[in-house]
């Protein structure tokens, strides 16, 4: 009875005791945390506080000196790369990740590699394969008029909607964003954050994502994780985060500073 | 903190010795009557003489397009093979279709060498080689010119590949790409632009080279310079030199309109 209970609410993404150093500087100290499939997480906290690294942690960019990471019940070393593990988790980071010299429908279509073979991925670089699936996405996102323009072309709002639409095309279980709109004026960061959040819940999907911008995680996500010298400082759904705790959250972080001056 | 004066000199210095050895070299020279033979002089006045008077005879021109046909021929099939070498090579030798740090390692350093090999060799060397082998037969110019240069082609590939921009490949990585797939996606569109123009920019180099195989006797323009050189008849050589050119210059003009294309 007990195993079948935890086999429902099996987590998107679980860490137990995680802790990673670059060279001597400690980028997450042991830290666990759990994500329910379908929550919206917003990581939070002061630059340097461990988001990045945490991001690319579950992502399995990176691996944890320490500790363990779960994905969807599967420990992240037992995931295979490529279809299973793009299945299962799909980044985004800030624009970086498009290849500029490509027309848009092939970064779109990128999303799909893990599901084709090696002949199909080259026929489509001729004749684009799952055009609708592409269309659809790319009519989602708003660039359906730019599909076969080069994408360095594209302004940097369109470019992060590309990728957006690539992982529309992925449709891996969890979507990880690491600060996708801090390149973006305000008017275009909410109108980015709005399309993600609402494909994230109709797809059903978790979605965790760094944020500078705390006033963007209590409008569109459900839950906050905020970190602080790469521990989490609280963790709570967005209706009980106060003003307070945010005023902490960053305050603190100017003392620590003010101390280590002195 | 004073630097010993060698340190902070050392550019002066070492001008300074090149400038003095260079100065010393032209002492060594006999300048006297032995620099040139014995109507050398002449001789040079006539070739210059001859560039503005080039042989324009039907017949001779007739010959010369040939042979730039023949020239350009070897070029265009030395290059097309050469560039089919160096992608095979180049992609292995830069190790990115193999997983884990050691036999990266060994893809690269094995496939480097092997096209540092094909390099090392003059494209000269190699057409006597396969003259030798395969006789007076247009086969041996093709093979001469595309294994040196599609060794320069595979290592400039493999470098080009190995500098490109990490974040994008990452990205496909995490969608789901398998190695071939990263290479296609996103290794060879990046790498794109800049291969093209170096190709380009060999392929000049082929041109030259090809008139040179004509020296094993393997036709072609280089062929007829040597005979109107043996012939003394410069104003022929200055038509073949001249239609020479006008192949370097076609090219050139061709790979500027393609680059344009490309970086647009």
């Amino acid at each position: 009875m007990r195993g079948k209970v935890t086999e429902i609410v099996k987590p998107a993404v679980q860490l137990r005791n995680v802790s990673k150093s670059f060279g001597g500087n400690v980028a997450l100290s042991p830290l666990s945390l759990t994500i329910k499939r379908g929550e919206t997480v917003a990581l939070v906290g002061p630059s340097g506080s461990g988001k990045t690294t945490l991001l690319n942690i579950m992502a399995t960019i990176i691996k944890p000196d320490r500790g363990e990471v779960i994905i969807d019940g599967v420990p992240s070393q037992n995931l295979k790369p490529g279809r299973e593990l793009s299945r299962k988790v799909g980044i985004i980071h800030q624009q970086l990740d498009l290849v500029d010299q490509l027309p848009v429908i092939h970064n779109v279509l990128a999303g799909r590699l893990g599901e084709w073979g090696i002949c199909r991925s080259l026929l489509s670089l001729m004749i684009p394969q799952d055009k609708e699936l592409a269309f659809k996405a790319l009519n989602r996102v708003g660039l359906i008029d730019k599909s076969h323009q080069r994408t360095s072309r594209l302004s940097g709002g369109e470019q992060q909607r590309v990728a957006l639409a690539r992982l529309l095309v992925q449709r891996p279980q969890a979507v990880l964003a690491d600060e996708p709109v801090s390149s973006l004026d305000p008017a275009r960061a909410e109108d980015l954050l709005a399309m993600l959040t609402d494909l994230v819940r109709e797809e059903n999907q978790t979605l965790i994502a760094s944020l500078h911008a705390v006033k963007y995680a209590r409008r569109y996500f459900s839950r906050i994780v905020a970190l602080r010298q790469g521990r989490v400082f609280f963790d709570r759904p967005v209706s009980d985060v106060s003003d307070d705790d945010l005023a902490r959250l960053y305050d603190l972080k100017e003392d620590a500073d003010a101390q280590a001056l002195l | 903190m004073h630097r010993p004066f060698y340190e902070t000199h050392n550019r002066a210095i070492l001008s300074v010795l090149l400038v003095t050895a260079f100065i010393w070299s032209l002492f060594s020279v006999e300048w006297g009557g032995n620099l040139f033979h014995d109507g050398g002089i002449v001789t040079i006045l006539q070739i210059v003489k001859a560039m503005f008077n080039p042989d324009l005879s039907p017949r001779l021109l007739k010959l010369a397009l040939v042979s730039s046909w023949r020239t350009l021929a070897y070029a265009v099939a030395g290059m097309t093979l050469a560039v089919i070498i160096a992608f095979l090579l180049g992609t292995l030798a830069s190790g990115i279709l193999v997983e884990g740090r050691w036999s990266r390692r060994f893809s690269a350093g094995l496939f480097r060498a092997l096209l540092g090999f094909m390099r090392a060799v003059h494209e000269l060397v190699w057409a006597w080689l396969f003259v030798a082998a395969a006789g007076l037969s247009p086969f041996a110019a093709i093979f001469a010119l595309a294994i040196p240069y599609g060794g320069t082609l595979g290592r400039i590939l493999a470098d080009i590949i190995n500098d490109v921009p990490p974040e994008p490949v990452r990205a496909l990585r995490a969608a789901g790409a398998g190695r071939v797939q990263v290479l296609f996606y996103g290794y060879l569109p990046m790498a794109m632009a800049d291969m093209v123009s170096y190709v380009m920019y060999r392929f000049e180099c082929a041109i030259r080279s090809a008139a040179i195989m004509s020296f094993v006797g393997l036709g072609g323009l280089g062929y007829q310079i040597q005979i109107s050189l043996a012939d003394l008849k410069y104003n022929e050589v200055w038509t073949f030199i001249f239609f020479l050119i006008g192949l370097v210059v076609l090219v050139d003009l061709w790979s500027m309109r393609l680059r344009r294309g490309l970086v647009s």
